[in-house]
């Protein structure tokens, strides 16, 4: 399932998901910002409810930015996907994005990957 | 904060809306782009800028679209100012607890405020804690 959104040159965001039983692969591309994190934010949850979600596995590998409001909409994802003995994990944060979660000290509450492949055997 | 927004070259006052927030941000980031900022000095001022004005939107004047948020700026060679100004009650910066703590991490909400600290060479608040300056030196 993909959801394009273009909101404005700076604001686009590209959403692809694929389910695979209790395992949600989503690719979320271009950029979240204060155009679109709430609606980001709430999709990420929405997507973890909908079906009993263990682990959200988000490849991040053409994420430009991503506000804090969207930061907290996988977080919020994380925590339940905890409900079911699972969570997040993250694939190829640009470097930009890798460092916003060092800082944020995100590092600590999510796995990272450097493949897709990596992150599905894990 | 001893600061006069007067000082700055360019002010805009807009409806607290974020869709004409963000005109204001990409005017911003394309005259640092124009005074050859490095990318990730880009990526710290749009990260910082989006959080002042979340903030001024969502806490300060509670989503409410008929207050305003004023937004001074200046761009040189040398450094990026931006002052955001927004008519909520304001609060303290000195209350908001740090969320990199182990018990606050997988709280969802509460980053902005440590993000401009840790992007930014300076981030100032008036006491009322309605208006906050944001600046950052080119690196």
């Amino acid at each position: 399932m993909s959801t394009p959104q273009s909101a404005g040159s700076s604001s686009a965001y590209h959403m692809d998901l694929n389910r695979r039983g209790r395992v949600v692969i989503v690719k979320l591309a271009g950029s979240v910002n204060m155009d679109v994190c709430d609606e980001v934010r709430d999709r990420l949850i929405e997507i973890v409810d909908e079906e009993p979600t263990e682990n959200l596995i988000l490849d991040l590998s053409e994420l430009k930015f991503i506000c804090s409001v969207g930061l907290g909409g996988i977080i919020a994802a994380h925590v339940r996907c905890r409900h079911h003995n699972g969570g997040v994990k993250l694939v190829r944060p640009m470097c930009e994005i890798r460092e916003l979660l060092n800082v944020t000290k995100l590092t600590k509450l999510f796995a990272i990957y450097e493949s897709l492949d990596e992150a599905i055997a894990t | 904060m001893p600061f006069d927004p007067q000082s700055l070259p360019h002010r805009v006052t807009i409806p607290s809306d974020l869709a004409a927030a963000r005109q204001i941000e990409e005017q911003i980031l394309r005259d640092s782009e124009h005074f050859g900022y490095a990318p990730e000095c880009t990526f710290a001022i749009r990260l910082s800028l989006e959080e002042a004005i979340v903030n001024a939107h969502k806490h300060g004047n509670r989503c409410d679209p008929n207050k305003t948020i004023t937004v001074s700026y200046g761009v040189t060679p040398e450094r990026i100012v931006v002052w955001v100004r927004d008519e909520g009650e304001g609060f303290d910066p000195n209350l908001i607890p740090d969320p990199t703590i182990p018990d606050r991490l997988d709280l969802p909400d509460g980053r902005g405020l440590m993000l401009m600290r840790s992007y930014l060479d300076q981030v100032l608040f008036n006491e009322r804690g309605n208006e906050v300056l944001l600046i950052k030196e080119k690196s």
